[in-house]
């Protein structure tokens, strides 16, 4: 059996979905910001293979700039976390609930 | 892209001096590091005061160059740089988000010596999103338009958790990041699945707009299209998400609570305007992509009805006015929603005047109402409740007056600006035929008038309290209430011209709302570009 884009599609949406509903379901902080990496991973997996499939270029190029978005991202989400982890010494999000109605 | 077709665009780049058109947003940036820089070489006594002060009279100028032309006067819609489309209405479409901005700044000189946090990082935070919104709003590519969204939105992060010191700014700015990282994700995979069907369809540069929406040009779809509407649905979370519209909201009001109400504003104001802006430029050319509106149709009309609903009724029981301010929010982001179902319906171009005039009208008004609130706020801005604005007309008539007219014009009273908004939206949503929206549109501003007079009603009247109270002698409650401190007088000057702005856009709106024939005439506020 060869390998074939629609193989790498059924990861990519595996990896989406399980990020997807790891962000619903798990309750600590930082398992959800590694949830998010796995989605944006998924997409870039699912990127490159379009790309490769195809002969375009463009969907190759776009995952550097993926990269640096979630590199980005996740530095400010990390000083955000700890900054919080200080006050509350606590990473689950039930803890984090003052707000409300 | 291929190797084949990039020479000649760079060809063309380097031939036509196309950076002219990107100057307003490398102002931007040029100015927030030079805020950076300045802080650097400023004694630390001046900092507080110049910086805030060298921010908001960058932003002035930079407003006022956009209009001049400095900026060069475009015919008819251009594209520069492969990924970005410029419109003859840009510069107007500049101006408003460069407004908006300057007041967020000044809000913020109001709202920051309060508390112990550098300044300077703020403006210079706020100046790197502006310039990332004035390019996401003219990007025709979804590369451009992915990457400037996440400068944005990353800004936005830490704007919202600025004041870090405190542990409800903290939670704000988690849960904004949590869902906001979680809609780029999606945003992301969306624009994935459209790259992958346009690609495997063979069309030539699918990450493009307008490349994009010919995968919807048949009537018929075929099987391999579902990719590409599952591409399409998971970009309107998105972009949903940054309206607020239901049911991707759950994160507005309490982000809206938890951060410093300039960032609030910005939020309610900037984001949500550029978030339509977006949709609007990826609908732009859509009318014959006859698949694509069946799909989009129904979805739109259902988030525009869930939040008008959803908002009004929400805002029903807060006490506390800056969810108020959130959940009314997001039933604005319905009836700009209204307008937008109508302008795909339909497409008239009268229809995008009446987005970009409401649009107007609610950042005007909401200005107003969330600058009163940052004078009338105290060091901490989170709990502001309805009671705090007890006779406040009494105690301070400005502040209460600019109060009275904003929640005006937000609730669509007639002499101001948001009637005449509303009004449009609705006679849109009358032409497009649209009548079970336009009835939900309507129940909602009734019941919107409920909550806005009762915070009006607050900041008015006396508390009523029976005779046998009031001759028992007791100290009416209000008396200890602290007096908001007085407002500057260049308070009163920014906060007098808004409440000023929304009177006389109430009566006279010129060429503002609509004038199809002649688009050249409409003045230079206008929000939304057009490009027929």
């Amino acid at each position: 059996m060869s390998i074939g884009l629609n193989h790498f599609l059924i990861v990519a949406a595996l990896l989406f979905s399980i990020g997807f509903f790891g962000m619903l379901l798990r309750r600590n902080v930082l398992v959800l910001l590694m949830c998010v990496e796995l989605m944006l991973n998924a997409s870039t997996v699912a990127l490159v293979a379009f790309s490769r499939y195809t002969d375009q270029m463009d969907g190759a190029m776009f995952v550097f700039f993926i990269i640096t978005v979630a590199a980005a991202e996740v530095a400010v989400g990390l000083a955000i976390i700890v900054s919080l982890y200080r006050r509350k010494q606590s990473l689950m999000a039930e803890d984090y609930a003052t707000l409300k109605n | 892209m291929n190797a084949e077709t990039i020479f000649p665009s760079l060809q063309t780049m380097a031939e036509s001096n196309q950076w002219v058109y990107l100057w307003p947003q490398i102002a931007l940036v040029v100015l927030g590091l030079g805020l950076l820089v300045l802080e650097m070489l400023l004694p630390r006594k001046r900092v507080g005061t110049l910086v805030p002060a060298v921010a908001l009279a960058g932003f002035a100028l930079i407003g006022v160059l956009v209009c001049t032309p400095l900026f060069p006067t475009l015919a008819d819609s251009l594209t520069v740089f492969d990924g970005m489309l410029l419109s003859p209405l840009s510069p107007g479409i500049f101006l408003f988000f460069i407004a908006s901005s300057f007041l967020t700044g000044y809000l913020s000189m109001v709202c920051l010596p309060r508390q112990v946090l550098p300044r300077t990082e703020y403006f210079a935070v706020l100046s790197f999103v502006t310039a990332a919104i004035l390019v996401l709003i003219h990007a025709n590519n979804f590369l451009m338009m992915f990457v400037a969204l996440e400068t944005v939105t990353i800004g936005l992060y830490v704007l919202v958790g600025y004041a870090r010191g405190q542990m409800t700014t903290l939670e704000a700015a988690l849960k904004y990041l949590l869902t906001g990282a979680m809609s780029s994700a999606m945003l992301l995979f969306g624009i994935v699945l459209l790259y992958g069907a346009g690609a495997i369809k063979g069309i030539a540069d699918p990450l493009n707009y307008q490349s994009v929406l010919q995968l919807f040009k048949d009537a018929q779809l075929g099987a391999g299209d579902s990719l590409a509407l599952c591409g399409v649905a998971l970009t309107l979370c998105a972009v949903a998400f940054k309206l607020g519209a239901v049911p991707f909201h759950i994160w507005v009001p309490d982000v809206y609570q938890g951060a410093l109400t300039p960032t609030t504003a910005f939020l309610a104001v900037s984001s949500k305007a550029a978030g339509f802006v977006v949709l609007l430029c990826m609908l732009m050319f859509s009318f014959d992509a006859q698949s694509l509106k069946e799909l989009l149709i129904p979805l739109l009309s259902l988030l525009a009805a869930l939040s008008i609903l959803f908002g009004n009724l929400g805002a029903l029981s807060q006490r506390n006015v800056k969810r108020l301010m959130g959940l009314s929010g997001v039933s604005h982001a319905g009836y700009l929603l209204l307008g937008v179902v109508a302008y795909l319906t339909l497409g008239h171009v009268s229809m995008l005047y009446a987005i970009a005039f409401y649009l107007l009208a609610y950042m005007l008004a909401s200005y107003a109402v969330f600058g009163v609130m940052s004078h009338v706020a105290t060091n901490i801005d989170d709990f502001q409740e309805m009671q705090d604005y007890r006779m406040l007309l009494e105690k301070c008539p400005f502040l209460g007056g600019v109060l009275c007219v904003g929640l005006g014009s937000l609730a669509g009273i007639p002499p101001c600006a948001g009637f005449i908004g509303k009004l449009l939206i609705f006679i849109c949503a009358v032409q497009a035929q649209l009548y079970w929206l336009l009835g939900i549109g309507i129940f909602g501003v009734v019941v919107s008038i409920y909550y806005y007079f009762g915070w009006m009603r607050a900041a008015v009247y006396r508390p009523w309290r029976s005779s046998q109270d009031s001759s028992s002698g007791k100290i009416p409650m209000e008396s200890a209430q602290p007096s908001p401190e007085v407002p500057s007088v260049w308070s009163r000057l920014v906060l007098g011209a808004l409440a000023a702005a929304v009177l006389l856009l109430g009566l006279f709106q010129g060429s503002l709302v609509s004038d199809p024939a002649n688009p050249r005439q409409v003045s230079s506020q206008t929000s939304v570009p057009q490009d027929n």
